[in-house]
């Protein structure tokens, strides 16, 4: 029996073996990136020398394309529209234009879909690091960016951006706002940021609902809560909808951006309260009111009884087979999308942006969705392995001047846009693709402008994706609220106390996030709101908040 | 000093074993050197739990912080309620999902049709070739108000409710879905041992008046308990190690009550908060529990039965 045994585990072992060659694909990466790194070191030293002993280019004589030189790596996540077609931000028309355009040769690495934070954490401990890495070095760095630059992994760029980035220091110069969101509280510029260029684009989900079907009970688009209590209800008794309200709860950014509980003018999250301070808003008063109101829906069937296992899909299915009425969303991946979607067995499908709702019949909202203009993600740090920093930071400083600030947001004159007027109009190669793509897959190929990295976008890229008049009124409707003054600002808490703060706030958000659907549900009473209150309490809940208050103050003192 | 003579000293009996039995070494060198390299090299990382790692710093140059970690762990408020968790549904994992492949391959044993035999492996085996995300999309679009389980609920006359959102159905969808993603898989080991059963045996039995029952008893089982045995203690050396994969695509905020296991909980810290000294931490922990209750069940089974890993 034991021999059986051994050559039974033996067997076990060898298929181990067999499999483990299949994940050896991955190991090439950190190579290849070393080999890049050895042979830029040739050509570095001359350029920053040449520089500092002032026989070198002032910025202004400086001029695209530059002269040939190494190579550079540039590590950054593929988004979906473009890994739709390409295998690599390289093989886009966009990528080799930007590499022609500035004369610069850019090996690109990509982590797997959905990895980014494994592969990231991956790349610091082998230490083989890009020249250039696109992240949220704001929030997904553990310490913070001031404990990035700390820990030797990227350079401090306020000397780089003085000596080597006319354009982007021009930009921060114009806008001292966005100034003072890309540095930290020591005062150290960190990343070449993704900047939304005006605050219309900061405003990206809110209530929709089906407007045909308000026409046909002849309704009006709600603004209040009892108003919506009415338009679902009427969803639910006249149109059949077995689930009137029904928006994808799996997805932490429509929580935290929940309409209707802005409309009880608080969030499930820290928000900047009319006093100046931050509160966390799932431990207050109001918190509670809005629970109060989710659970009486949720009683009545107004709500999607399985909310809590809500993906894209499902909710997709729900508002286009007319199960469902209202939801929340974006208005290009969600409205357009669906409308598109149903209309070809429904014409007359139509949905509609309702605005932020209030308690109060009539009442300015105070509290609303919107984004800072810088939010940490996209950006793109200059890592301690990069030899050739000039080069590197001129890469950058591109998509910041004139000619980049078109390029990365309509691509190329003539093919992917024509200027009419003075307005750079995308040509049919974007709009009505030639290929058949989608036209968020025909932009990801020549743009950026369309999703994100490290340039400022621009608003007239919205208006032209926007192909619905429902679509093109969304921002204005829905950012119809004072939310500006309650977003948090991009607050970094200090190296030391930020992983005091992720310990507590991971227990509670455990926690409130559990209760919440309880609350919701009626499986837990709503009379044990203050219990709820008193454990968020026991679990640190005053002592992050002093950590953000104090994080606030650095802030406001920049 | 006899034996010396006989044997050699360690050397040359070594190089004599080498000489003879040189292609089994051979043949073993890639398994030593993948354990090696991906179970033990990997253990040096261990240490982490006992530092406040940093990637950029490396695992040498991190500070060190104790047991910190440790008690982190064990003064958090979901200590227990994750220890908890992860016994339970293990142990329900154990006691059902453990008896239901030696069942299937007795049943199996006894049929004669060989077509209906090999079609009944068959169907069984395929849940285990579908894909985790796949399994769990199904189990979650079923569960649903309007899903197949609602459906027949319904059809014989019961409400409809969403299931995966009930923290008390949570562990039975957990542990009937792996018994049907497991259990033709797992029987085939028991069928090899079924079908080395000398047939004599049987005959001898049915001679001496042992109907189907009684041979089941005292020859099948008997048979094959060596195996079961091995089995169970290579089972209950992984009891901790609930894999957080099936956990995290099949929870949700309203059943963290009874859905949140140790290593879900490692993987929202480690993975999505990056705190990998932490989750490094409870995952020592984890296996050093693992590794007492392998002891323990060999012990137990060395004394009882013969049978033991070593």
């Amino acid at each position: 029996m034991r021999k059986r045994t051994l050559s039974l585990f033996l067997t076990a072992a060898m298929t181990a073996t067999a499999l483990a060659g299949c994940g050896g694909g991955n190991t090439g990466t950190p190579e290849a990136t070393t080999q890049a790194q050895t042979t830029a070191a040739g050509g570095s030293g001359e350029a920053q020398a040449s520089n500092g002993s002032g026989g070198g280019e002032a910025p202004g004589e400086f001029s695209y394309p530059m002269a040939p030189g190494d190579k550079l790596t540039y590590w950054c996540e593929l988004t979906t529209t473009v890994s739709a077609n390409y295998a690599s931000l390289g093989d886009t028309p966009f990528g080799k234009g930007w590499q022609a355009e500035t004369g610069t040769e850019i090996e690109f690495l990509h982590p797997p879909a959905g990895q980014l934070k494994e592969q990231f954490s991956l790349i610091l401990a082998d230490g083989n690091l890009p020249d250039l890495m696109e992240y949220n070095w704001m929030t997904d760095y553990p310490g913070g960016p001031e404990k990035a630059i700390k820990d030797g992994v990227i350079l401090p760029l306020n000397d780089v951006f003085e000596q080597y980035c006319p354009n982007l220091t021009a930009y921060l110069a114009a806008n001292p706002d966005i100034d003072k969101m890309i540095k930290t509280d020591e005062g150290h510029y960190y990343v070449f940021p993704f900047i939304r260029g005006e605050k219309k684009l900061c405003n990206t989900i809110g209530l929709m609902l089906r407007d045909d079907w308000l026409q046909e009970l002849n309704l009006e688009v709600p603004t209040t809560i009892d108003e919506w209590h009415t338009v679902l209800t009427a969803f639910k008794e006249k149109k059949g909808a077995a689930a009137p309200y029904c928006f994808e709860y799996t997805n932490g950014q429509y929580l935290t951006n929940d309409p209707f509980a802005f409309a009880y003018e608080t969030s499930r999250s820290f928000y900047l309260g009319s006093d100046g301070k931050v509160h966390f808003g799932a431990a207050e008063e109001n918190y509670k009111d809005f629970l109060t109101t989710m659970a009486q829906w949720y009683a009545e069937g107004l709500i999607d009884p399985d909310l809590a296992t809500l993906g894209s899909d499902q909710v997709s299915a729900k508002i286009t087979n007319g199960t469902a009425g209202a939801s929340m969303g974006q208005a290009g991946s969600r409205m357009g999308t669906w409308t598109t979607a149903a209309r070809s067995s429904n014409p007359t499908f139509k949905l509609v942006a309702a605005p932020p709702p209030t308690v109060e019949k009539g009442a300015d909202a105070e509290f609303g969705q919107i984004e800072n203009q810088y939010s940490g993600r996209a950006s793109v740090a200059i890592t301690t392995s990069c030899k050739d920093i000039e080069r590197a930071a001129r890469l950058m400083d591109y998509a910041y001047g004139e000619e980049g600030h078109l390029y990365f947001n309509f691509g190329t004159e003539g093919e992917s846009y024509e200027m009419k007027d003075g307005y750079p109009t995308y040509t049919d190669q974007i709009m009505k693709n030639p290929d058949g793509l989608p036209v968020s897959q025909a932009m990801s190929a020549y743009i950026r402008g369309n999703y994100n990295g490290p340039f400022v976008q621009d608003i007239r890229y919205l208006e032209q994706y926007y192909t619905l008049d429902e679509q093109k009124e969304t921002n204005g409707i829905w950012g119809d609220s004072n939310g500006a003054a309650h977003v948090m600002p991009p607050v970094t808490p200090t190296s030391e106390e930020s992983k005091e703060f992720s310990t507590i706030m991971n227990e509670i958000n455990t926690y409130r996030d559990e209760m919440t659907l309880k609350f919701i549900f009626g499986t837990e009473s709503l009379d044990n709101f203050d219990t709820y209150v008193k454990n968020m309490e026991n679990m640190g809940l005053a002592r992050a908040l002093e950590i953000q208050n104090a994080a606030l103050d650095r802030y406001n003192a920049r | 000093m006899e034996d010396r003579k006989v044997n050699g000293s360690f050397g040359y009996r070594a190089r004599k074993d080498w000489i003879r039995n040189r292609s089994l070494y051979i043949l073993v060198i890639p398994v030593v050197v993948f354990y090696f390299m991906f179970h033990y090299k990997p253990m040096y990382g261990a240490i982490i739990a006992f530092k406040d790692y940093t990637p950029a710093l490396g695992v040498s140059e991190s500070p060190w912080v104790g047991f910190a970690n440790f008690t982190r762990f064990f003064k958090s408020v979901y200590f227990g309620r994750l220890i908890k968790n992860t016994i339970l549904l293990s142990v329900y994992n154990l006691i059902f999902g453990f008896p239901a492949p030696i069942i299937l391959a007795l049943l199996l044993n006894e049929v004669r049709n060989k077509r209906f035999k090999s079609i009944t492996q068959t169907i069984t085996y395929l849940p285990h070739f579908i894909s985790l995300i796949v399994v769990t999309g199904m189990l979650t679009n079923f569960s649903m108000t309007t899903g197949l389980f609602n459906d027949i609920i319904a059809f014989f006359g019961g409400e409809r409710s969403p299931l995966l959102q009930d923290p008390k159905l949570y562990r039975t969808i957990y542990v009937a879905s792996s018994i049907w993603q497991e259990v033709g898989w797992g029987s085939i080991i028991y069928l090899s041992a079924l079908a080395g059963v000398d047939s004599q045996l049987y005959e001898a039995a049915q001679i001496d008046g042992a109907g189907k029952w009684k041979q089941l008893i005292h020859v099948t089982m008997p048979a094959i308990a060596p195996t079961i045995i091995i089995m169970l203690i290579m089972k209950m050396g992984s009891l901790m190690n609930m894999g957080y994969e099936k956990t995290i695509l099949l929870y949700n905020p309203s059943t963290y009550e009874t859905a949140d296991i140790i290593s879900s909980h490692i993987y929202r810290i480690g993975l999505l908060d990056q705190d990998w000294s932490y989750s490094t931490a409870i995952g020592l922990f984890n296996s050093v529990i693992n590794f007492g209750l392998l002891l323990i069940t060999n012990k137990i089974s060395k004394r009882y039965s013969e049978t033991s890993l070593w």
